[in-house]
Parts: C-alpha cells; sequence; structure tokens
C-alpha cells in the first residue's frame, strides 16, 4: 500500500548562485536522474522546514540531474537556501501536465519569460534545442527588473549557439547598469519590436500575472496568435500537487492535475479566480 | 447485497452495542460534554445521548483526523531516516463503530472517498474508511438549518450507512445495508428479529423548499455577481462553517519538530482563511470574504458536482448552526436558486 505523502531523497550535485536571492539546485536520485516532462512540477523540501511547490526548470534529456530554482523568502526556501552540495533534499512528483510538444514540432516557437517565470520556460526550451531539428525558427525573449535579477546568466551563450535562435535579453527601465548590451525596456513591449507572425508559430509565456495579460494583448492583437497556440503556465499555492487538499482550484480546474500548463483559450473560460 | 430487515426491542439494541464494546470494538456516539454533544468513545450504551438532532461537529476526524502524522523522520549528518505514517496507523485499533449519527453524517463518508481517490489514492482516508463501521438512527424532526432532502438525501435515508435504525415504539426497525454492517451483527442474531420489508415502516413524503440543480445553474453563470460580495460583508472569516462540515476536506500539509527529529502532518485547513491561497509573491487570487465563501458555494454545489456528479454538501446546516454571524447556506442556495 502506497503512502502518496511520503517523499523520496534527492541528492544535491550543484548549486548555482544565479541572482542574489535565487538559486538553482541540481539533484539525482539514486545517482540519476528521474523520468518528468516540461512543465511539470514537484515538491521540494529540506525535512523539518517543510514542502514548496516549483517547476523543473532543466530538460528532461539531459540525463545527469534534475533541476529547480527557487527564491529565498519563507522559512522553507530559506530551509534549502542553507545547503550544500551532498545534502539531501526531499521530492515528491513530477506532477501536473506538461507542455505538448507535439503539437509544437515543425513551428516557430518564441519563448518569453519574466524574472523567475523563466524556470519552466528554460525547461521547455532546452527540451527544444536538445531535438533542434523538429522545430523552425526559435525565439527567445527574456525579462527582469534589473540585470541583477536575471537567471540563467550563464546559459545565454549556450542558447545562442543554436541555429536559426534568436535570443533577447532585456531589463525594466531604470534596471540597466552602465556595461548592459541587452535590451531596456519591459517585456511587452519588446516584444512588439519583434518580427513575429502568429502563423506557423507558438508562444510560450511565464512571468508574473502582469507581464503575462499584456504579452498575451500583444500576442494576440498585434501578432496575430490565435489563442490556442499561445501556452502558459498558473502558480497557484498547492500543498499536495495530488488532487485532494482543495486549495489550487479556480473554478472547476485543479491546477495541480489538469495544469499547471494551459493554453490562453483554456484561460479565457476560467473564472477570475487565479 | 440485498439489504435484511430486523425488528429489536430497546433492550436489546442496548445489549448490543454493549457488546459491541466488551468485543473491543471502539464505539463512538453523540455524548455528552461541557453542555454541548459531541462524537466521542462511548465506554458503556447509555452514555450515547440519541435525544438531540446532531452533534455539534461531525465525525469526520474519525475518517480524516484533524492532525495526521504522514511520517516521522529523524536525522544525523546527512543521513534522513522516514517512518511512513500508514505503518503507524496500522497500530490503531481497527475495529470502530459510529453509532447513533445522522444519515447526513453517513452520507459524508462516500461523498469526500471520491476525492481521496480520483487518480491518486490517499491509503490514509482508505484504510480509516474501509475499517469504519456506520450505524445511523433516522431523524424524526429535522430542524430549520436542515436541508439534506434538497441535497438529494433525507432525514431517514441509507446512503454511507451500514445500518439504519428507525425508532418505534420503545422498538427499534433495523435495515441492514451492507456485508460490514452484516458481519457486525451476525455474532448477536439471537437479539434481532428478521422481518420482511413490508413489515418496515414506510419513509416520509419529505418536502424540498428549493431545487439544488437551480443553484448550480447560478453559480454556473455568476461568477462575478454582486451577491457574493454584499451576502458576506458579515462574514469574520472564522472557518467554524468549514471546521464543523462533514464534507469540508481541504488540508494543510506541515513540518514540526526541529532538525534532529520530527514528523510531517496534515491539518485541516480552511478556504475562508485569506492565507489559505496566499502567493510568495503577495498575489492573493481571493481577496475578499466574499470571494472565500463563493468559493466554498462553488466547491459545494458546482466543482464537485463537475467531477463527482453529487454534492460536497449533506444539508447537516452544521456550518449555519454555528455560524456566528448567522450566515444560513440554506437560506443562501435558496436564494441563488431563486436567482435564476
Amino acid at each position: 500500500m502506497e503512502n502518496i505523502y511520503l517523499p523520496k531523497l534527492a541528492e544535491i550535485k550543484e548549486i548555482i548562485q544565479e541572482t542574489k536571492d535565487t538559486k538553482t539546485i541540481r539533484l539525482t536520485i539514486n545517482g540519476s536522474d528521474i523520468y518528468f516532462l516540461p512543465g511539470q512540477f514537484g515538491e521540494f523540501s529540506v525535512i523539518g522546514e517543510g514542502e514548496s511547490t516549483f517547476g523543473f526548470s532543466s530538460s528532461p534529456l539531459r540525463k545527469e540531474f534534475f533541476e529547480f530554482s527557487f527564491r529565498t523568502s519563507g522559512r522553507a526556501t530559506t530551509g534549502i537556501n542553507g545547503l550544500n552540495p551532498g545534502d539531501k533534499l526531499s521530492f515528491r512528483g513530477p506532477y501536473g501536465n506538461y507542455f505538448d510538444t507535439s503539437k509544437m514540432k515543425g513551428k516557430n516557437l518564441i519563448f518569453i519569460g519574466g524574472g523567475i517565470g523563466m524556470a519552466p520556460v528554460k525547461s521547455i526550451l532546452e527540451y527544444c534545442f536538445d531535438e533542434r531539428d523538429d522545430y523552425g525558427k526559435i525565439t527567445v525573449l527574456y525579462g527582469a527588473r534589473t540585470v541583477g535579477d536575471l537567471l540563467y546568466k550563464n546559459a545565454f551563450d549556450d542558447w545562442r549557439k543554436y541555429k536559426n535562435t534568436e535570443v533577447v535579453i532585456t531589463v525594466d527601465p531604470g534596471g540597466e547598469t552602465a556595461d548592459w548590451t541587452g535590451k531596456t525596456g519591459f517585456v511587452p513591449a519588446i516584444l512588439e519590436q519583434l518580427p513575429l507572425k502568429g502563423e506557423n508559430s507558438i508562444a510560450i509565456v511565464c512571468g508574473p500575472p502582469v507581464m503575462i495579460k499584456f504579452a498575451l494583448k500583444s500576442l494576440e492583437e498585434k501578432m496575430g496568435f490565435d489563442k490556442k497556440d499561445i501556452i502558459t503556465t498558473l502558480e497557484n499555492r498547492m500543498k499536495c500537487g495530488l488532487g485532494k487538499c482543495g486549495r489550487c482550484n479556480v473554478g472547476s480546474v485543479y491546477v495541480c492535475k489538469d495544469g499547471p500548463v494551459f493554453t490562453a483559450e483554456e484561460l479565457e473560460n476560467l473564472p477570475n479566480d487565479f | 447485497m440485498q439489504e435484511k430487515y430486523f425488528e429489536t426491542e430497546a433492550e436489546n439494541l442496548q445489549k448490543f452495542v454493549d457488546s459491541l464494546i466488551a468485543d473491543n470494538f471502539d464505539v463512538i456516539a453523540p455524548k455528552d460534554k461541557d453542555g454541548d454533544v459531541f462524537y466521542g468513545k462511548i465506554d458503556k450504551f447509555i452514555d450515547a445521548n440519541l435525544s438531540i438532532l446532531l452533534p455539534k461537529v461531525s465525525y469526520k476526524e474519525y475518517l480524516l483526523p484533524k492532525t495526521e502524522t504522514l511520517f516521522e523522520y529523524s536525522l544525523s549528518g546527512t543521513d534522513v531516516n522516514i517512518k511512513d505514517g500508514l505503518d503507524m496507523y496500522y497500530g490503531e485499533n481497527k475495529k470502530r463503530v459510529i453509532f447513533g449519527g445522522r444519515p447526513c453524517d453517513a452520507a459524508s463518508g462516500p461523498i469526500m472517498e471520491k476525492v481521496f481517490n480520483w487518480d491518486y489514492k490517499d491509503e490514509f482516508f482508505n484504510e480509516r474508511f474501509k475499517n469504519l463501521t456506520i450505524i445511523s438512527m433516522a431523524c424524526e424532526k429535522p430542524d430549520n438549518y436542515c436541508f439534506c432532502t434538497e441535497m438529494q438525501l433525507s432525514p431517514e435515508s441509507s446512503y454511507g450507512s451500514d445500518i439504519l435504525l428507525k425508532r418505534g415504539d420503545n422498538m427499534y426497525y433495523v435495515s441492514v445495508l451492507s456485508e460490514k454492517g452484516l458481519s457486525l451483527i451476525t455474532p448477536h442474531l439471537s437479539l434481532f428479529k428478521e422481518i420482511s420489508r413490508d413489515r418496515m415502516p414506510a419513509g416520509k413524503d419529505w418536502k424540498k423548499v428549493f431545487e439544488i440543480g437551480k443553484t448550480k445553474s447560478f453559480l454556473d453563470k455568476n461568477f462575478e455577481h454582486n451577491y457574493f460580495q454584499d451576502r458576506f460583508l458579515s462574514c469574520i472569516g472564522c472557518g467554524i462553517c468549514t471546521y464543523t462540515c462533514p464534507t469540508c476536506h481541504c488540508f494543510d500539509i506541515q513540518d514540526e519538530g526541529n532538525l534532529k527529529e520530527g514528523r510531517r502532518i496534515r491539518n485541516w485547513d480552511s478556504c475562508q482563511f485569506a492565507i489559505f491561497t496566499l502567493h510568495t509573491s503577495g498575489h492573493n487570487p481571493r481577496v475578499t470574504q466574499g470571494d472565500r465563501y463563493r468559493q466554498r458555494l462553488m466547491h459545494k454545489f458546482k466543482i464537485y458536482n463537475e467531477k463527482f456528479n453529487k454534492y460536497l454538501c449533506v444539508g447537516c446546516g452544521r456550518c449555519s448552526r454555528n455560524c456566528p454571524e448567522d450566515i444560513d447556506i440554506k437560506e443562501i442556495a435558496g436564494d441563488l436558486a431563486g436567482l435564476i
């Protein structure tokens, strides 16, 4: 008989200090990775400090580890922040639905991320890079409040090496430094400057609600994206991840089981409860 | 199972319950405590209070304890030792009978069972539910807060009970509804006299005051309706409605202990608390008490219904009876049905 709340123990292989208050943690379980798909999430915890919900940020095709990124803000994440390589983390998952890559094959892809919302985008982006020939042009648009708030800085150059790929990094006005060579402007404004069309394209958008709201508007109204071709994730507060504890529902949808991945069309049909 | 029917003298019912206790069953029944009545373990039949309508709180805690250990942990260096909470449950007395609860409470078990078993199976709930035998007592006089009839049940309904008792003149009519019920009385058959179905008293025609299907139709189309913000201005968000509810099952998971040893527990939680849905960023999808009570109504009369084709409410009226602001869910569900 299985206890669905019992975690596995994962070992920390590597910790990357992304920004002042965010880190990426790379894990293995019994020396290997786990089976998951981009868009899914897990429950991570320092035992004794409580669980938190994070999406995976690595490509599942990179077998040497699985990773997630987090910002230190409460008791559980303060606990995780104190860990070192070799320490153990409790893990439950993977849970939830995932990005439907069969729908993305052969299409041009635009990946739009804001702040730490880039984490799940990175997972599906790198998954697509790992099977680069299956997709058309890839455009990455990633923004954060300031240069210091950008995650995954070490990965930008790797992303740029893939063929037929454009990587645009931006910071909010006022967030640039003297030596900043990227763009300056809010993500939706920079998005509108890019030569993108909805035709034969899929957009993946994750970030703060206000960024998603305006990015969706630009994609639909200025670039002609169909709502079915815009994919995003909801990041509701969760406890169980199993469709029991009753806290993540938006209307009749359980974000932990029916989501966290939704199309803009599906979001439009949900009540304003997220 | 083919239902079976019996008669038993009042004193034989007492003997039956006392023999269950002697047989080492935990018998949980309505019991006086501090001037109120709660479900609790009785040591003898006469400790049960069978004269009241409903205990203050449902017996939900025997299916979903207020606090339950999911696992215990101990840490030394980077080694983590985990002891499965399910193994600890197996140490509890599994012979447990709920005696003298009402049909509304009995219905809550199979209703919650659906939530705990769609896709992932919650064996904590399942083990407790499997080992619980429910002997209910039909109601004769529901009060004004009761609305089980509107919730597809009735004061005499057998849904969820293993045995249903109906009071006669110094005797009881006994319907045995499940194998679990039958195996409980089989060793004591000398106390019961089997009768045919036509000897059982006919059910009464209980009248409904509103159609719950209409309440749902209203909720389907009116998420943004002003009713919710206006009606729940008086709600103080205390959460007693969810605490006393037989079907509210939302829970929190917390770690308790220190960095050497402790346990991960789940506790009852409430959608009426602001922190329930508060994001780390500070964003909260449900800002007002109106938003939160609307969620409770939505979950009970729409969300659960769309998944499981029943309602997440048995019409016991406890949320209204215990509400310090006298917010009456029966009145509200009726209002909404009338607004369509």
